[in-house]
């Protein structure tokens, strides 16, 4: 579900997590709502997916909306990166 | 020995084909199938059960020989009889639609991550939105077919949405199959 370089946002609400996902479809950017993997611990137990292609889109789409996730993190292999930085 | 041709067959076709076979042979089961993802899905199906695969490359084929016997995964789960899911709305438990919905999304989701997996998924009424075109759950019922999940969705309900043209996972049935399963299973998870 989620493969190599693909970027998994976390955020600390189900009700940020729907908003999230009716914000970024209703600009039609790819993504998908998937369950969070277990790795990752997550309150809410979801998560949005999308890819490297849309990535500054989507973020710029969150932060104007003030709905940045709270943490984000990048597949690599079979790992999961956190991504540090400023889009948060 | 009992064989089986299922060359030309589109997923996940050839593992529910060769499932059915293996619930029936005695001894070994000899499988004509094509390259690419038909080799690769039955082959992981095969060896995930526990049966040996011997691999035969043939002109533009292969052939598979299958031995051995399914890992008793029921004894240990306690499992007996196949486990059937009824799905009968794109909806899952009451409350708010939306909320509904994304529960439901998430639980087949997370169906897939599971070691141990229905070995039949019935949609029915409203669940038949899941498996058609436009749901975003299509890739992940695709993934449970190449498991060996019979994915199948009741025929008059696609009727009813407009949505038989737009099937996009699994196979239509109808009441007789839908019955059927339901009486014959060990179990009956309803959703």
């Amino acid at each position: 579900m989620v493969k190599d370089g693909d970027y998994v946002a976390i955020f600390n609400s189900i009700h940020r997590v729907m908003e999230a996902e009716r914000l970024l479809k209703a600009k039609h950017l790819k993504m998908l709502l998937i369950p969070a993997p277990r790795a990752l611990a997550a309150d809410c137990g979801l998560a949005v997916r999308y890819s490297e292609d849309v990535r500054g889109e989507v973020e710029a789409a969150l932060a104007q909306a003030g709905l940045l996730p709270r943490d984000l993190y990048r597949k690599t292999g079979d790992t999961y990166q956190k991504v540090e930085g400023n889009h948060i | 020995m009992k064989s089986l041709d299922v060359r030309g067959m589109a997923c996940p076709g050839p593992v529910v084909s060769v499932k059915r076979a293996l619930e029936t042979a005695v001894g070994e089961l000899r499988v004509l199938l094509d390259d690419g993802a038909p080799r690769e899905n039955v082959k992981r199906f095969a060896e995930g059960r526990g049966y040996q695969v011997q691999e035969e490359p043939l002109e533009g084929a292969f052939a598979f020989t299958i031995t051995g016997a399914q890992r008793q995964t029921a004894a240990i789960s306690g499992r007996a009889g196949a486990v059937v899911m009824l799905i009968g709305s794109d909806r899952l438990g009451d409350g708010p639609e939306e909320l509904g919905r994304l529960l439901m999304r998430n639980f087949i989701m997370t169906l897939v991550e599971l070691p141990e997996l229905p070995d039949r998924m019935l949609f029915i009424n409203t669940g038949v939105l899941l498996t058609a075109r436009g749901s975003e759950v299509i890739e992940v019922l695709e993934a449970l077919g190449n498991r060996g999940v019979e994915v199948l969705s009741c025929g008059i309900c696609l009727d009813f949405f407009q949505k038989k043209e737009l099937l996009a996972a699994g196979g239509v049935t109808n009441m007789f199959t839908i019955a059927e399963s339901l009486l014959q299973a060990g179990s009956v998870v309803r959703l």
